[in-house]
């Protein structure tokens, strides 16, 4: 039995605590349940994060898929946006990422990604997973089993293509600090800087199997921590703050200001929004409200869903590609259309710098053109039977606000929401309360007294 | 009703056809075990050349990674070198991915013990109780360890030692003609280098490409040997020698072409032994009593175990023998090198031998006392072994009787030993005799009593 938290397998994938969560049998069982949902035999293009696990994870994931009858290429430590575009390019019928990303180091996981690199629609998420729990998966006989081969290539391909997009050559003369967290960015931007001669300077850029120097979050927190009080000394025009995976990004100013985690994709819509006016940003219900007031500007319209990635995907899918400026969280998990749509932070990071050259202004400059929203984040110990009291509780508490049900409950007012849902990685239950202006405290410690009633 | 076993996990490891019997899971959770047995040291981990033998490696370093054990991989070797190995280094353990002489739709894990021994009989049970209990370490981010590769040392550390026992420049200046079938196995590469690198030989070689199939069935049988027959009239080979996938079994040709009997090529090897060191020799009870002709030269004792390679080890142990095997399959253990079946160290001693003597390989298995043998087996139902054991005991009233495996009835002019297969569903009826009339005897009464059940 996993001990309590440790493992959780659901439609977005399999993760866990290793050990005493996520083993070796379930990490064996769901590459060979993948397998089985892809036709083989068609390729299958896997790499892993620098975590120590990964080693022993990526050995199952290849037997799996080797037994069911697929090739195997293996792009070794990379991250998950590089492994995406290596699907594509490889014309392989799938992959599977290794790596927690933004969890701390005894964690793991696996992410699949379909033909293009784009993550499983829910629906196929879902034939996945009853593939695993049925555990009978197409097994090949000895005649058709897969092989392994490797490629070194992926990550040069990976920033070529980058650089079609997102023209280095501009951006050189900003100085950039980057806190790589001992994770896969520090690979890609040491390459960045060598081909294309950016100034960019790296500090915890050692990959790391077992220890990171911080905790790998993303948020104004840990910026304000770790980032923020070297800006000035470095000289630095900009600073970035990268998870494991480099799927997400933070930022700090040039004045050494720790920037919240919620701008980077309001940053991102404002420049994707002009450029493309009247298009849609797909974020969740728990990103802020900021994000209308700047689509309003360029006519756009703000498309929110449930929280997770797989909302997100889902949306991706029943708007057509030029429908849409941008999709995001306010973790700093960006996907730009111009850039295959994954969540990608080397990418969200060039986005924001292009933004500066071409508008000709600091970083704190352009974060100064937004009005203020004030954001409180709160979280309880979740009893799972008392849910539904407790919003209906919460909708009898407010009954002028303007309700939303995508995912728990969101309440509205104007200039002001609150938003209580079930957490879908740990057991909790998340409180999150904006405000335009100050901190709205009252709403806050209101609800949280509510959902205290309720819960824990 | 008697079944194919296309999957069996039991105290002899496990072994299955590959894909829908023998899956990556269970290989993983079965390494899991293992490493969870041996303790979280380094375990040795090499293959043969089966085209199930790479996603095995995968599956099985994930389940020793998942124990906490660091894998070093000696990729595709031989059996025995796979077991110098691991005693050399100190290991805590090793896996060998082979199902050895089975067709190519089977694969098996051999485990090893820190000696590189084959598990005894009591490790077995203690690793079965662990992995039906799936009660496995689960090693955390912090306690997983690393995968190291070392692909080149283990062929030279197992050929050094097998060349201590032989005189290298004696065998070198005759430069031998010898002709070689390695069935595209784990000792491919291995045998060529150390045929016409070492051992100096004009070698003429097939089926030494590890990257393809088997090209005949995978026991070295002399029905299967055409090719190699051929190879030996067309090149005037002196020698010529066939491996099955993972070196540990020899069968041996004469310049004629004519495949030897494994049980003469056994008696050679305990000659060349004993000439060089007088002790104990140790048989399965199916063996030839050409051994104890052999053994009488040099008076040295012969013992016999029950079949099977660890059966043989622990008597060998026992009685510190200087040399064993089982005739019944053209495995030679020779514990000077190591207590496993070794090609390698059989090759050496028939080239050495040839050498001292200036003999033809006939003329050296000339000298050896003829006997008759016939060995078949009968596909039989579970449970029909005891009743047929004691209808042949009173046949054969006043025989000399070993009930250690099956039964074995021994008269002054031959004998004869039933017993049923450990590996497959079978019953395996063996005799011999110093006539060939004795022998149908011997053979008919009992292929009667076994046919009626």
């Amino acid at each position: 039995m996993a001990a309590e938290g440790t493992l959780r397998i659901s439609q977005v994938g399999l993760r866990g605590i290793v050990g005493p969560g996520l083993t070796a049998g379930q990490v064996l069982d769901f590459a060979a349940a993948f397998g089985t949902l892809l036709d083989a035999p068609g390729k299958v293009v896997i790499g892993r994060d620098p975590r120590a696990s990964g080693v022993m994870i990526r050995e199952g994931v290849v037997a799996g898929l080797l037994a069911t009858g697929h090739d195997v290429i293996d792009l070794g430590v990379v991250s998950t946006p590089v492994i995406q575009h290596s699907i594509g390019r490889l014309d392989a019928a799938g992959g599977i990422s290794i790596g927690a990303s933004h969890n701390a180091a005894e964690w793991n996981a696996l992410k699949f990604f379909g033909a293009r690199g784009t993550y499983l629609p829910t629906s196929e998420a879902g034939e996945l997973l009853d593939i695993y729990h049925l555990k009978k998966f197409a097994l090949t006989p000895y005649q058709t089993i897969g092989r392994l081969q490797q490629d070194s290539a992926a990550i040069d391909q990976y920033l070529d293509d980058l650089a079609r997009v997102f023209r280095p050559e501009p951006l050189k003369k900003f100085r950039v600090l980057v806190d790589c967290c001992n994770g896969l960015s520090a690979l890609l931007l040491r390459r960045l800087r060598e081909r294309f001669g950016l100034d960019l300077v790296l500090i915890n850029e050692r990959l790391e199997g077992k220890a990171f120097a911080h905790e790998p979050a993303t948020n104004r927190k840990m910026v304000e921590l770790q980032l923020a009080p070297l800006m000035q000394h470095v000289g630095a025009d900009a600073g970035f703050l990268f998870d494991i995976d480099s799927d997400r990004v933070a930022l700090a100013t040039e004045t050494g200001e720790a920037v919240s985690e919620e701008l980077v994709l309001v940053v991102l819509a404002d420049d994707f929004l002009e450029r493309g006016p009247g298009k849609i940003v797909i974020t969740n219900v728990s990103t802020t409200g900021l994000l209308e007031e700047v689509a309003a500007r360029h006519h756009g319209r703000v498309e929110r869903v449930a929280v997770g990635r797989q909302a997100a995907i889902d949306a991706l899918q029943a708007f057509r590609p030029e429908q849409i400026a941008i999709a995001g969280e306010g973790t700093g998990a960006v996907m730009m259309p111009q850039f295959r749509f994954v969540y990608d932070g080397i990418a969200a990071m060039l986005g924001i710098l292009e933004r500066m050259e071409r508008k000709n202004a600091t970083l704190s400059q352009m974060l100064a053109s937004y009005p203020r929203y004030s954001i409180l984040k709160g979280e309880v110990g979740l009893e799972s039977h008392k849910i539904p009291d407790m919003l209906f509780a919460l909708e009898q508490l407010y009954p002028e606000a303007q309700k939303n049900t995508t995912d728990g409950l969101r309440l509205d007012w104007p200039g002001r929401w609150v938003h209580v849902r079930v957490s879908q990685t740990e057991p909790i239950v998340r409180v999150i309360c904006e405000q335009r202006g100050d901190p709205p405290r009252q709403l806050f410690e209101e609800t949280m007294e509510l959902v205290r009633s309720h819960c824990a | 009703m008697s079944r194919v076993h296309q999957l069996k996990i039991g105290v002899s490891g496990i072994r299955g056809v590959v894909g829908e019997f023998l899956t990556p899971n269970l290989a993983c959770a079965f390494a899991q075990a293992f490493g969870t047995y041996v303790g979280q040291g380094r375990v040795v981990l090499g293959r043969d050349t089966r085209s199930s033998g790479e996603m095995l490696e995968h599956a099985v370093t994930c389940g020793l990674l998942a124990a906490g054990c660091e894998v070093v991989k000696v990729g595709v070797a031989p059996t025995p070198t796979i077991q110098v190995y691991v005693e050399e280094t100190r290991a805590r353990g090793g896996i060998a991915i082979t199902a050895s002489h089975n067709p190519p739709e089977y694969n098996a894990l051999k485990l090893f013990n820190r000696e590189g021994l084959f598990f005894n009989q009591y490790e077995r049970t203690e690793l079965l109780d662990l992995y039906h209990q799936s009660e496995f370490h689960r090693a955390t981010n912090d306690e997983i360890r690393r995968v190291v590769l070392d692909y080149d040392s283990a062929p030279e550390r197992h050929l050094a030692r097998v060349l201590k026992h032989v005189d290298l420049e004696r065998i070198r200046q005759r430069r031998f003609r010898v002709a070689l079938d390695g069935v595209n196995g784990a000792g491919s590469c291995m045998s060529v280098h150390f045929l016409r690198d070492v051992l100096g030989c004009e070698l003429h070689a097939i089926s030494v490409d590890p990257t393809q199939p088997f090209p005949r069935e995978a026991e070295p049988r002399p029905e299967v040997l055409d090719d190699l027959r051929a190879l030996v009239n067309r090149c005037h080979a002196e020698i010529a020698f066939a491996q099955d996938p993972d070196g540990d079994r020899l069968a041996v040709g004469d310049e004629r072409g004519f495949i030897l009997d494994n049980d003469e090529v056994l008696a050679m090897a305990v000659d060349c032994a004993l000439r060089r060191h007088k002790g104990p020799v140790v048989v399965n009870l199916t063996t030839s009593a050409v051994i104890d002709d052999v053994a009488r030269r040099y008076e040295c004792p012969v013992y016999r175990s029950p079949v099977g390679e660890a059966n043989v080890v622990q008597r060998m142990r026992a009685v510190g023998a200087v040399i064993g095997g089982e005739g019944t399959n053209g495995g030679i253990i020779f514990p000077a090198v190591h207590y496993c079946r070794d090609s390698y160290m059989g090759m050496a001693f028939l080239l050495d031998r040839m050498a001292e003597t200036g003999s033809t390989l006939s003329a050296l298995a000339g000298t050896l006392p003829t006997y008759y043998r016939r060995i078949e087996k009968f596909t039989f139902e579970h449970g029909r072994l005891g009743p047929i054991m004691q209808e042949l005991e009173t046949l054969f009233a006043g025989s000399q009787v070993d009930r250690s495996d099956g039964l074995k009835l021994t008269t002054p002019d031959g004998w004869l030993h039933v017993r049923a297969s450990n590996t497959e569903p079978v019953l395996r009826l063996a005799a011999e005799a110093r006539s060939v009339h004795r022998l149908e005897e011997l053979y008919g009464k009992a292929a009667r009593v076994v046919g009626r059940h």
